[in-house]
């Protein structure tokens, strides 16, 4: 058998052994502990994502960190070995700031060496996970912004930084939520936040109540068309009336969508029928629960003339119930309902103990756990029974 | 908290390390338990063409093969910055990881080790864990 040449050393001596040759394997001069280096096992497409500055741990001091790429967020796992695992670095690490005797002359002229610098105790492995959104709830249901707080806003657009309590910027949250970019933008987008001086807010009802049917009184007054409402104009009058134009754009934001950008840079926005009967019936069910009828009369006399209610939009909404000869209408909400499958399932049950499936799928069809169908959901959190074959499921409580 | 995981050889010029694993420890004999540095752990030798692979270690050698990682591992280095740029950048945690290299492929032993004996020897008992070898690679 023959040496292999004296130049090759460390991982590539052992990844390139030629055959019929042999290398020796020794302790590196900086063998050690090294508990700087970690080893972390990773899906192949996502090495991108890391390779190009893409990745980050997050998490509090009291939290498992999590591993978020652009998109998506990882649990972080420790799997041990009892196996002894060498881990032998390039010849050329230069990290690891080599004792300079190791490149002297003292192993020119030997063999092929291959130097192990620690031995890892295992590695860490990376689990999908949802997102961990309730707490960004939490943390902007801190403070809101009311009302009170308009005229503030609209006099000072440069707020001092600090100071405030229970106010969050992106990166707050960012240092805060154990998500990716990616989904605590979604997050705060199905949140309904709004940016505001540099805070990220949810804006209380009632101030959403009140920016709301100022816009309609005003499209009455001015006979601005539901469909094609210019931002420039709505914001011009709204300000007049005590609104901040960010809260007017997020009102056309929150009850509408833009429908294109005009040549001139403005914008032109469209209500969303849906969404404006929505608001109108929570107004409504928000002292509790009504008679059918009397809501449905209340709710008609309340959307703007223009537009056209019905129950289908309500979906995920309100709950319907019957007692006796009369049925009953109250609010409830899915996007109240916490992220957390097992606590969603839990205020699901408390809410009714038995859901037919068309009643239940509005209020978990925005739950998405990785590696989880919806079958698997409710497999998993639910109980499903058929009185007959061509019977509708019904699902109760594990 | 956010540690960002940062690295510096850029999308595929990651270098690449490389793993010899095997079952149980390898013992050290006391008299080199301080003085590990250099120490010779044993031969890796490629004996054909085949990806199979002899470690012998001490009086012991064991048999195995060059397998590819299902997943590839990063190597990362945990890096504390110093006081002065936490200084500069009070919100930073002060430690970022640096990804170093990646492993692609490992020279795996699965089976325990087989004694090499001649017959001359006294017989050694057989043990999942080897001695490393005694002889300093000097």
């Amino acid at each position: 058998m023959e040496w292999q040449d004296a130049l090759c050393r460390g991982a590539e001596a052992v990844l390139n052994i030629l055959p019929n040759s042999s290398i020796s394997v020794a302790y590196h001069p900086d063998f050690g502990p090294h508990n700087e280096l970690l080893l972390l096992e990773l899906d192949e497409k996502l090495l991108p994502d890391v390779l190009c500055q893409r990745a980050t741990l997050r998490g509090q001091p009291d939290e498992d960190a999590v591993f978020c790429t652009s998109t998506k967020t990882y649990a972080v796992k420790f799997v041990g070995t009892s196996n002894s695992v060498f881990l032998i670095p390039p010849s050329s690490l230069s990290v690891l700031d080599e004792d300079p005797q190791y490149d002297t002359d003292k192993y020119k002229d030997r063999h092929a060496v291959a130097s192990v610098i620690k031995i890892a105790p295992g590695n860490m492995e990376l689990i999908e996970v949802a997102p961990m959104l309730d707490r960004l709830k939490l943390l902007l249901s801190e403070n809101p912004l009311g009302l009170s707080d308009l005229s503030e806003i609209m006099l000072s657009a440069d707020r001092e930084r600090g100071g405030s309590v229970g106010l969050y910027t992106w990166d707050d949250l960012v240092e805060q939520i154990q998500a990716s970019d990616t989904e605590l933008k979604l997050g705060l987008e199905a949140l309904s936040a709004v940016e505001i001086n540099g805070y990220w807010r949810l804006v209380d009802e009632k101030c959403m109540d009140s920016v709301l049917n100022m816009l309609l009184n005003n499209a009455v007054l001015c006979e601005w068309s539901f469909n094609a409402l210019s931002e420039n104009e709505v914001v011009s009058m709204l300000e007049s009336d005590g609104f901040p134009s960010q809260i007017v754009i997020h009102c056309l934001h929150v009850y509408g969508s833009k429908v294109n950008e005009s040549l001139e840079n403005e914008s032109v926005w469209k209500l969303d029928e849906r969404c404006v009967c929505a608001h109108f019936a929570k107004e409504i069910l928000r002292g509790g629960k009504m008679k059918m009828e009397t809501f449905l009369e209340e709710w008609m006399r309340k959307v703007p003339s223009r537009m056209r209610a019905s129950l289908d939009m309500l979906e995920g909404k309100i709950l319907t119930e019957k007692l006796g000869i009369e049925t009953w209408v109250r609010a409830f909400s899915a996007s109240s309902l916490p992220y957390n499958p097992r606590e969603r399932f839990s205020i699901l049950f408390r809410e009714r103990s038995k859901w037919e499936w068309k009643d239940l799928q509005p209020y978990i069809r925005d739950l998405r756990v990785p590696g989880l169908s919806s079958e698997g959901l409710l497999l998993k959190y639910t109980r499903r029974t058929q009185p007959t074959l061509d019977a509708d499921p019904i699902f109760s409580a594990r | 908290m956010k540690i960002e995981v940062k690295c510096s050889c850029g999308e595929g010029d990651c270098p690449e390390w490389a793993i010899v694993e095997l079952q149980g420890v390898v013992e050290v004999q006391p008299e080199y338990q301080n003085r590990l540095q250099n120490l010779e752990i044993g031969r890796l030798c490629r004996p054909s063409d085949q990806e199979i692979y002899n470690f012998t270690v001490g009086y012991h050698e064991l048999t195995g093969s060059k397998v590819a990682l299902k997943k590839p591992l990063l190597v990362l280095k945990k890096v504390k910055h110093s006081e002065s740029d936490k200084s500069a950048n009070p919100k930073s945690p002060g430690v970022e990881l640096d990804v170093i290299g990646v492993i692609r492929h490992k020279v795996l032993f699965k089976t325990r080790p087989k004694a090499l004996i001649s017959k001359a020897q006294p017989a050694v008992r057989e043990k999942a864990s080897a001695s490393a070898s005694a002889a300093s690679n000097q």
